[in-house]
């Protein structure tokens, strides 16, 4: 693996993580758009539909929906299903509170159509850093 | 942003995780908007009670916070649960739900926050004009900064609890003057007869405005149960925090031309009221009460209904905070003999209307009429209160 990109954002939680990107084009709502118990988007329409959550690092614009959300996030995390980390183009307050609470690493201000589904990715929250490595 | 000494310490942890959390979240919350620091509030307002609408998810999150001995560093005041304890009717509710709903209210109440279970808090304690609030609850919201004067933000209830423990608030938006200025100028020339007809005019300039703040002219009256009516249903549609009405208070005329102006006629207004009554079906609740009714509402209520008799085949629920309540004996006992409900702590949308076995609901609130189809999956009637009463009463 090489790293084929490194984009520069603006930091909103620390911690360094590497995974495999899911990318969405689409607002995700934490709130009913996704499983508690299985961490499933689960927003008919949705790009990600039937797509799990878990340990990806999450790439979307950014959230929706009610600030309930927040504590989803929260849940998630206690339960293991959470993402490894959070990317967004333009943060919003529901995922920047989620990920404050539920302690995951999250980066905004990132072209995220920079990033393809399967990437693997490694985030570095303290510096806002993400590096994109792709294939031999 | 620029940090104290003091928020440097909590930011880092030296507080503890509860502390620290809830600096982050301002902090993060105040760098997405472009605040420089952090000012002291005189008092918070916490939605995010119901667990109705939170669900397990928050508790987890709530059960955190007050294990770690956290406490509000000023007032803080509960937005309405999803149960009145003092009232029967609640009792035919799952064991389950009754327990964690009063898990909740206990895990607030131990960080200090008072039980106030009331979307009008305004009622127990209004804010200084002036005073600098760290408010969620979008009808409270308006209401503080546009019939108080006082200065809030639209929070969310996190950011309104982080606000309660910390005892600031990120500087920006509704804090700061240059942002409080009317950004488009509403000609009502539509006939207002009732307080429902300025609830169907917040409902369709919240549309329109999104999060503009509007500067209103030609209303017939600003009394406040209409003004009230009209900002709930505004912030309902829209996200919008304030409103100026009456007195053009823009100083500069060139300004004031160039604005963008919205004429709201009858048939405007027409459209905005048919959007809200979706059923013809006869209701089984009328529900008056959203926000909760002040002192002066509830004697008008009162004042409507005596020597008359509610229907066996339907219910009249009037929401209030025990606050309020309590003042008012004298007209409770009026309302209640003629056989409806002065029910507090909750609301017909944060309760479990459907276990409660409410599939149409009459109501002279926008508010509640523009949600309770999504959010309680009923029909919704929309009528100003003296139809209400004369529905719920009919021969």
């Amino acid at each position: 693996m090489i790293s084929a990109l490194t984009l520069k954002g603006r930091p909103i939680v620390p911690g360094k993580v590497r995974g495999t990107a899911l990318v969405s084009t689409k607002p995700i709502s934490f709130l009913g758009g996704i499983d508690v118990n299985t961490g499933t988007i689960i927003e008919r329409d949705h790009d990600l539909y039937g797509k799990s959550i878990k340990d990806v690092i999450l790439c979307f614009p950014h959230g929706r929906g009610s600030t309930v959300g927040s504590f989803v996030l929260y849940r998630l995390a206690k339960s293991g299903l959470a993402p490894k980390a959070i990317i967004n183009s333009i943060a919003d307050p529901v995922v920047v509170v989620g990920a404050i609470i539920a302690n995951i690493p999250m980066v905004d201000k990132i072209n995220i159509e920079m990033i393809t589904n399967g990437d693997v990715i490694e985030v570095e929250g303290e510096e806002g850093i993400v590096r994109v490595f792709r294939g031999e | 942003m620029h940090l104290t000494r003091e928020e440097e310490k909590i930011y880092d942890g030296e507080l503890g995780w509860a502390y620290q959390i809830s600096m982050r979240i301002l902090v993060k919350l105040g760098d997405l908007y472009g605040a420089d620091n952090l000012i002291p509030i005189e008092s918070a307002h916490i939605s995010g009670v119901s667990y109705k609408t939170i669900g397990d998810a928050a508790i987890d999150f709530l059960e955190a916070l007050a294990d770690s001995d956290v406490k509000t560093s000023v007032t803080a005041t509960t937005n309405p649960a999803g149960i009145d304890y003092e009232n029967a009717i609640f009792t035919s509710l799952s064991g389950d739900i009754i327990k964690k709903q009063k898990r909740i209210i206990n895990l607030y109440a131990k960080m200090g926050i008072k039980a106030s279970l009331t979307c009008t808090p305004y009622y127990i304690e209004a804010p200084r004009c002036g005073a600098h609030l760290s408010w969620a609850e979008s009808s409270a919201v308006v209401y503080a900064n546009s019939i108080i004067g006082a200065w809030t933000n639209r929070e969310g209830g996190p950011s309104a609890l982080a606000s309660a423990l910390i005892g600031k608030t990120p500087n920006y938006g509704l804090h700061k003057p240059e942002n409080r200025q009317a950004a488009a100028l509403v000609k009502v020339e539509a006939e207002l007869k009732d307080e429902s007809d300025y609830g169907a005019l917040g409902i369709y300039l919240g549309k329109i405005l999104r999060d503009k703040i509007p500067l209103i002219q030609g209303l017939p009256s600003n009394e406040e149960g209409r003004l009230k009516q009209m900002g709930a249903a505004m912030a309902t549609s829209g996200m919008v925090s304030m409103f100026h009405v009456g007195r053009n208070d823009i100083n500069d005329m060139r300004l004031m031309r160039e604005m963008e102006t919205i004429n709201v006629e009858d048939g405007n207004l027409r459209e905005a009221r048919e959007g809200l009554s979706i059923s013809t079906d006869k209701p089984d609740l009328i529900f008056i009460g959203c926000p909760h009714c002040s002192l002066s509402e509830l004697k008008q209520i009162a004042e409507s209904i005596k020597g008359k008799k509610v229907r066996n085949d339907v219910k009249l629920w009037v929401c209030t905070s025990r606050f309020i309540r309590n003042k008012a004996k004298e007209y409770v006992e009026v309302i209640e003999s003629s056989g409806g409900q002065v029910i507090c702590d909750t609301c017909a949308v944060v309760t479990w209307l459907r276990d409660l076995n409410v599939k149409t609901l009459m109501t002279n609130s926008a508010k509640t009429a523009y949600y309770a189809p999504s959010l309680n999956g009923v029909k919704a009637v929309f009528s100003p209160l003296t139809e209400c009463i004369n529905v719920a009463c009919q021969k």
